[in-house]
């Protein structure tokens, strides 16, 4: 069995009066696409929260690569592997699709402000380093051709497409997308599927959150399922699609929700 | 007054596409002379720029060049960063009791304080910004309303640097160059003051363009994200808050070594927020466009009697106005976009 | 420092304490309830209240006083209160809706960023104080003493007079009316659904502009009245007084939690006697030195405040 680089163990969540999570276990392993589904409400973006830093658990922890993350800031879970993108489109809308990719790959050198005042040679190969990269994962997102274009003036899926690139930048050992294909056409939906694949063959592991089925049994190794909270079923696409309690759960409701 | 705005608009475009095409000799062909041009500005001597009060030379160092070198300092914090500083008056009463405490009492002069100056004013802001920064930013601006009225307040009541009465025959620079500078001649002071707002133009141009700047725009932009991008953002805001501090620290000092007497009442909210609202008016975020705002800001009054009396009044309304109508300044921060055909 | 006053003074102090503080529940009221519904600091609440005081001083100046009359007998010294405090709450409660009107709710409804309101309400604060300091000429605004305000009775340090008791009661008796309104009418119910959550308000159908306005009313008219029981027991006014007096009532409002109503009344209480206390051993000059230390203490260690809920990060 393979490296398992993220693990959230027994985690419960309450807000106010609502328990968002309750005792979840989930994980993903090194080179797999696992994805995360359940109707809208389940806590799946709450997942994403709570492994990234900005929520607190009750209880419960979470691990990344082997190394418990519960207390770290956001910003130090992201150098220690997380990246992710939003359900509502995030990006620093008044910054450029280079910029926007270079200030995630800024965060793995370690130059201070002063060195970047005085321009020491370790600031300028940190520089070129960060805008090789960010022009490197625009070619490989199919964006370079807009690298220069402020990020709010960029077409709705190449907005979300530079929300990966950004998110991969962290070079991270799981990425996290939160619904990637909401409002795509189907076209576009078999194009991410690929671009998916193909980041999964990089190297980088995925947790997918999504409503899109056939995207999901399509390209995922593994599937949990959220309800209210809970996880009621983890398997594989088939197995998924025959157990009885998540069609109940979810796949009736799927279809109008988006 | 549309129709101005539109041209000034066109020439900023052909001046970018020039600056854009002109090879590195013709740009610094270009910058010296504008450079130039500034430094001879005290040489004018036209009524028709001359204020009531005063004239024109006079007017320059205070309040415009002083005014720009604030506003670029405060730009760093609101601007860059887009945290509201409404206390910034507190590092530039810093800077300029530092340097009338330590002129009067130790032997040290002008430029050897002038690091003190602005060594202090950064450890105020590290002080005040370590607890402050963490705050979301509407408390953030109430907590630097207070900290900038109490520094005066605490000055008022400190009977060791004057009291309310201030502190008097506070020493000038001593020359330099063979420059002297005098209490009759407000020139020398306007070049000094000039020569470090250059400085301080080129060191914050230079950290915009690298990973500081980035991580100011992202946390400005949005600073949860930011923040998940592996942007350490407390680090950087305190970042700000320090340079900005010790850009006050420095126009402080310069300041108290001009007018030679301080009281705390020269370091009034006001004066805050009439920097906040050269930057405000000029374009958040672009360091050109705030020192238009202070010189614009700046001379108007001193220029118009009708203004100079409604002073307070002007600046408040200007800032709501241009919240309204024109939130990014009268000329904002732009990047100028580069379309390119998609390679397939 | 002279702690043995804090022994002899106690209830004196104490008794101030109380009607400081029921001054500044009246003004961190509006802090509060704008903040419910707007997620946001209103910085020109201050100056709602200095308009307040300025309408008081405008009224009783239309009487003739001069400041050297004997006090007013009680019941025409309430006929001419229960004026000056209901044309106080009604200018104020107008600059109010003006207020949100003029700095806010374009901004809001073009969706702009946090700092443009701010800066917007920023604006709007010095624009006003500083019209009033060209009308005031920058000057002290005295208010003829219109009350007897000898104790009429006394328990060993503690001496009660007219103008504090007024101040107590009257401030008790429009607590319990504004009970009443957010409690158990349809505006008290708006106000707290947008506060609350201010999509599901919308689908439920409430109309939040008109409810921000109300709410702007309302905190506004609080102010006012608040201004009018100021002027009773300071006697004096100025074009800045809204500044200081502002920084304590929002102070209150986090000491008791911002956004809660209960938290801004105890947190107002709180605050005056701690005022009172710490100015009679430090100084009088020292007291807003001390608030301020407050208000950053509360922010860093409890911001919640006493009553507040976990302040609600904005969701991903
Ligand atoms: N910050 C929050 N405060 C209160 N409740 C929240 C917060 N974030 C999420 N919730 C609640 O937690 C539950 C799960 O939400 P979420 O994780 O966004 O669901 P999903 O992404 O599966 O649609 C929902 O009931 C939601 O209302
Ligand atoms: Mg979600």
């Amino acid at each position: 069995m393979s490296k398992k680089l993220l693990e959230v163990q027994d985690v419960l969540v309450n807000f106010g009066g609502v328990t968002a999570l309750n005792k979840v276990n989930l994980h993903v392993s090194e080179g797999e696409i696992a994805a995360l589904i359940g109707p809208n409400g389940a806590g799946k973006t709450t997942v994403f929260n709570i492994v990234t830093g900005y929520y607190t658990p009750t209880s419960g922890r979470v691990i990344v690569d082997g190394e418990s993350v519960l207390g770290l800031r956001p910003y130090q879970i992201a150098r220690k592997g997380l990246g992710r993108t939003f359900q509502n489109i995030r990006l620093f809308g008044d910054m450029t699709a280079a910029e926007n990719v270079a200030t995630a790959a800024d965060s793995l050198n370690k130059s201070g402000l002063v060195g970047s005042l005085f321009g020491g040679p370790r600031s300028r190969r940190d520089e070129a380093a960060s805008m090789e990269k960010a022009h490197e994962l625009l070619r490989f997102i199919g964006l370079d051709h807009r690298a220069l274009q402020m990020a709010k003036n960029l077409p709705y899926g190449d907005q979300r497409r530079l929300e990966i690139a950004r998110a991969l930048a962290l070079n991270p050992k799981v990425l996290l997308l939160d619904e990637p294909a909401a409002g795509f056409n189907p076209q576009e939906k078999i194009e991410l599927g690929e671009l998916i694949r193909k980041i999964r063959d990089r190297g980088f592991a995925v947790l997918l959150i999504e409503h899109d089925m056939s995207l999901v049994m399509d390209i995922s190794d593994r599937v949990s399922v959220l309800d209210f909270g809970q996880k009621i079923a983890e398997g594989t696409p088939v197995e998924i699609q025959k157990n009885q309690r998540v069609i109940d759960a979810y796949l009736g409701v799927a279809e109008d929700a988006s | 007054m549309a129709l101005m705005k539109a041209s000034a608009f066109n020439l900023r475009d052909k001046f970018g596409d020039w600056w854009d095409g002109a090879n590195s000799a013709q740009r610094t062909v270009f910058r010296i002379v504008l450079i130039g041009i500034f430094y001879a500005l005290p040489m004018l001597n036209n009524p028709i720029i001359d204020t009531p009060e005063t004239s024109f030379s006079s007017v320059l160092f205070y309040p415009l060049i002083m005014f720009s070198l604030m506003a670029v300092g405060l730009n760093v914090v609101v601007g860059k960063s887009g945290i509201l500083d409404l206390g910034y008056v507190a590092f530039f009463a810093i800077g300029a009791y530092t340097h009338a405490v330590l002129s009067i009492h130790t032997p040290l002069n002008f430029w050897e304080i002038l690091p003190f100056a602005m060594a202090f004013a950064m450890l105020a802001g590290v002080i005040l910004g370590l607890p402050a920064l963490r705050l979301r930013g509407d408390y953030l601006a109430i907590i630097t309303l207070g900290f900038g009225e109490i520094v005066r307040i605490v000055a008022v009541n400190t009977e060791a640097i004057g009291g309310a009465a201030g502190l008097t025959d506070i020493p000038g620079p001593t020359s330099i160059l063979g420059i002297e500078f005098t209490v009759m001649d407000p020139r020398p002071y306007y070049w000094l003051t000039l020569t470090l707002l250059l400085l301080v133009i080129w060191g914050v141009i230079r950290l915009s363009h690298r990973k500081p700047g980035r991580a100011w725009e992202a946390i400005r932009e949005d600073e949860d994200v930011a923040e998940f991008m592996g942007v350490a953002t407390l680090k950087y805001k305190l970042w700000a808050f320090i340079i900005g501090g010790a850009v006050g620290g420095l126009a402080g000092a310069i300041y108290a070594s001009q007018i030679r007497s301080i009281q705390p009442e020269l370091f009034t909210l006001n004066l805050s927020i009439m920097i906040l609202a050269c930057v405000v008016f000029g374009g958040m975020g672009n360091i050109w466009g705030v020192i238009l705002g202070a010189v614009i800001l700046g001379y108007a009054p001193e220029k118009l009697r009708f203004l100079s009396d409604y002073r307070i009044i002007f600046f408040g309304l200007l800032m709501v106005v241009m919240m309204n109508i024109r939130p990014n300044g009268l000329m904002p921060r732009k990047k100028r976009e580069h379309f390119q055909e998609k390679s397939k | 420092m002279d702690f043995s006053i804090l022994i002899s003074d106690f209830w004196s102090l104490g008794l101030d304490g109380l009607v400081v503080g029921a001054i500044y529940a009246l003004i961190s009221l509006g802090y509060t309830l704008v903040y419910g519904v707007l997620r946001l600091i209103n910085f020109a609440h201050s100056e709602i209240f200095m308009i307040g005081t300025m309408a008081v001083y405008f009224v009783v100046l239309q009487f003739g006083f001069t400041g050297y009359e004997d006090p007013l007998p009680l019941i025409k010294f309430i006929g001419i209160f229960l004026l000056f405090a209901t044309v106080a709450a009604i200018v104020s409660g107008g600059s109010a809706v003006l207020l949100e009107i003029v700095a806010y709710r374009r901004l809001r409804n073009m969706g702009a960023s946090r700092l443009s309101s701010l800066i917007s309400a920023i604006g709007a604060s010095f624009f006003l104080v500083e019209v009033f300091r060209k009308i005031s000429d920058s000057k002290n605004l005295d208010f003829p003493r219109l009350i007897n305000k000898d104790p009429f009775f006394t328990v060993g340090t503690l001496y009660l007079s007219a103008d504090k008791v007024l101040v107590l009661v009257g401030a008790t008796i429009i607590f319990l009316i504004l009970n009443r309104i957010i409690n158990h009418t349809k505006l008290g119910m708006g106000i707290r659904a947008v506060s609350q959550d201010e999509r599901t308000a919308i689908l439920m159908g409430v109309n939040v502009n008109r409810i921000i306005s109300y709410t702007f009313l309302l905190g506004g008219v609080l102010a006012g009245v608040g201004s009018a029981f100021y002027m009773v027991f300071y006697e004096t006014t100025k074009a800045n007084v809204g500044f200081l007096v502002g920084i304590s009532a929002f102070t209150a409002a986090v000491l008791g939690g911002i956004g809660n109503v209960r938290g801004a009344l105890v947190g107002s209480f709180a605050l005056g006697l701690i005022q009172q206390y710490t100015s009679a051993v430090l100084g009088y000059n020292w007291r807003d030195v001390v608030t301020f230390v407050i208000l950053v203490l509360v922010l860093l260690v409890k911001p919640t405040g006493l009553f507040g809920e976990a302040l609600q990060k904005a969701r991903v």
